[in-house]
């Protein structure tokens, strides 16, 4: 796999003999969001790991989740500490709460993902629409032949619980 | 799971502290820095290098390693260890510095960490940090460009004023207390008091964190020394008995704890069901606090998940007036690292220790002699009166936490 794949002047190194990322990232490419996914008891977790977390399992398979979720915490970057983020600013870093999964095994558990909030084209979202409840889809931003960034985007489907953004 | 307490309250002290000059451009390596942090230590606590026979630190890939520092100080080690970490680490150092002696593996332990963490390697995360290749478990986050601290905690603080109706004004009355404290403080880089207004007025950094609303990167090191009771009773200064600790005390799913939630719970839910039953006390018998204020709302968060009030109600208790120097429980009376120097919680630790010796280094005319005035007014005392009873608590991020508990 070539590498490093520069992306907004980091270097993100993701070797052949990397068990996490490798194949998440080939997925991603291929525009499927993947988990994993737990051979026995059937819970998924992200990011990837090497044994369930709940019965600690070692036989595990990527599943293909909807991509679709709400977005359950964000921030809005004004001072970018990487440089190659200084002309996205401001932007936002969303936490994602994927659709499956919610709610278990315990009411405080989700499948989560942290991401930007993009339009389509990728550039970031107006802050004005960086809220707590709105509804997202995934979006893959393809950084080379071998490797996508899973994003966020606004869909028009109805929120989810109270809408809520940090007053002005 | 329930951790049993060992017996230990009151059999372990803190016996010497030092630091060097807070500031930001050191012009010197973080070895010459530990190096006179932890001399100063030694002789604060009326010991000679012979009598220190371990030692821990800590750090993240920049700093100084115990084998040098303590080769210039002609210490021979019967233990000592290297540690990775930053935030949360001084607690739990002081806790393995107890097991260690309990082990009988070595009799007193200096505890030091030393950074040039403005000039050099930036706490904030630009320059050197933000140059370094992503990988591993970092392409869960630093791809979409959050890497800082104040990047990776935001979203925690943002949830918690979506649950609970808290505001940037409340946790600002950190900075404001923080601040008073500092004027209080011949040492701190940022003597000025502060206003909300101004907390409020200052630049966003991150949503929903302004400027001032941050610690200060700063170069500095600084050193605690921990032997036996029955060492510290013949010693220089009166014995400050370790109660409790609990080190690196963790939430759920460490590798990515947003997938555990409610978000807006911190590592204190769990710490604090190890530390008070070892102590034998619970908040309310706390007089002075010392909560990890890498920013405004850490402060918050773990005072709230202690329960020095109610969850959710970390706003308010912040912007009563209970935290600052004249109310009922001040936090954080050297300014620390909003206002002081950022120490990766040294600090804290040290000033409740001279807050229990009642000794701490203000502008009282006979400090030196632990004489105080206890007048409040800026430029004056921040000594609090018959501070009889310490808590630290020590943040790495929210999903961990370490905390300490001292005495007179």
């Amino acid at each position: 796999m070539p590498q490093p794949v520069q992306y907004r002047g980091m270097a993100l190194i993701v070797p052949d003999n990397d068990s996490e990322w490798k194949e998440f990232y080939e997925h991603a490419r291929a525009h499927r969001l993947v988990v994993r996914k737990c051979k026995a008891c059937g819970l998924m977790r992200y990011p990837p790991t090497h044994a369930c977390p709940w019965c600690m399992e070692l036989g595990w398979t990527w599943h293909e989740v909807s991509g679709r979720g709400t977005i359950y915490s964000y921030e809005i970057v004004a001072h970018a500490i990487q440089p190659g983020f200084k002309e996205m600013t401001p932007y936002a870093v969303v936490l994602i709460e994927l659709d499956e999964q919610r709610g278990q095994p315990t009411p405080d558990e989700a499948l989560r993902v942290i991401a930007n909030l993009v339009k389509p084209d990728f550039t970031a979202e107006a802050e004005a629409n960086v809220q707590i409840g709105r509804r997202v889809r995934v979006v893959f931003q393809d950084l080379a032949d071998h490797m996508a960034l899973p994003q966020f985007t606004l869909t028009d489907e109805p929120p989810v619980g109270r809408v809520w953004r940090l007053p002005e | 799971m329930v951790v049993q307490s060992r017996g230990l309250r009151d059999k372990y002290c803190i016996v010497g502290v030092g630091e060097t000059e807070y500031s930001r451009a050191s012009a010197r390596t973080t070895r010459a820095m530990a190096v006179e942090a932890i001399r100063k230590a030694i002789l604060d606590a009326g010991l000679k290098a012979a009598d220190v026979d371990g030692m821990l630190d800590y750090q993240g890939g920049d700093s100084t390693l115990a084998n040098s520092v303590a080769s210039d100080l002609g210490i021979r080690f019967n233990f000592y260890m290297d540690v990775m970490g930053g935030g949360s680490s001084t607690e739990a150092l002081v806790g393995l510095a107890m097991g260690a002696i309990e082990a009988g593996m070595c009799n007193t332990v200096a505890i030091y960490r030393s950074m040039n963490g403005y000039s050099e390697f930036r706490i904030g995360g630009t320059g050197a940090r933000a140059a370094q290749p992503v990988r591993g478990l970092d392409l869960a986050q630093v791809p979409y460009g959050m890497r800082s601290a104040g990047q990776n905690f935001a979203p925690t603080f943002m949830r918690h004023m979506f649950e609970y109706g808290t505001t940037s004004a409340q946790v600002a009355h950190v900075r404001v207390a923080h601040s008073k404290h500092a004027s209080q403080n011949p040492k701190a880089l940022l003597k000025q008091r502060v206003t909300v207004q101004d907390v409020l007025a200052s630049r966003w950094i991150v949503k929903p964190l302004h400027l001032l609303d941050c610690c200060l990167e700063t170069d500095n090191a600084t050193c605690i020394i921990v032997t036996s009771a029955e060492r510290a009773r013949n010693l220089r200064h009166r014995p400050v008995y370790i109660m409790g600790v609990a080190g690196r005390v963790s939430k759920p799913r460490l590798d990515f704890h947003w997938a555990h939630g409610p978000i807006s719970r911190v590592a204190g839910y769990y710490a604090k069901d190890i530390i008070f039953p070892q102590a034998g006390i619970g908040p309310e018998d706390v007089h002075v606090t010392g909560s990890y204020d890498a920013f405004t709302f850490t402060t918050m968060l773990q005072l709230e998940e202690y329960g020095f009030c109610k969850k959710g109600e970390g706003g308010a208790y912040v912007s009563s007036g209970i935290i600052e120097l004249g109310g009922k429980r001040p936090n954080n009376t050297s300014g620390s690292h909003l206002c002081e120097g950022y120490t990766h919680g040294m600090s804290m630790v040290i000033e409740n220790v001279r807050q229990l010796r009642g000794a701490v280094d203000d502008y009282c005319p006979r400090a030196a002699e632990g004489v105080h005035t206890y007048d409040y007014s800026p430029g004056h005392c921040r000594q609090v009166k018959e501070a009889e009873i310490t808590m630290n608590l020590g943040w790495a991020m929210p999903a961990t936490g370490s905390a300490l508990i001292m005495r007179r």
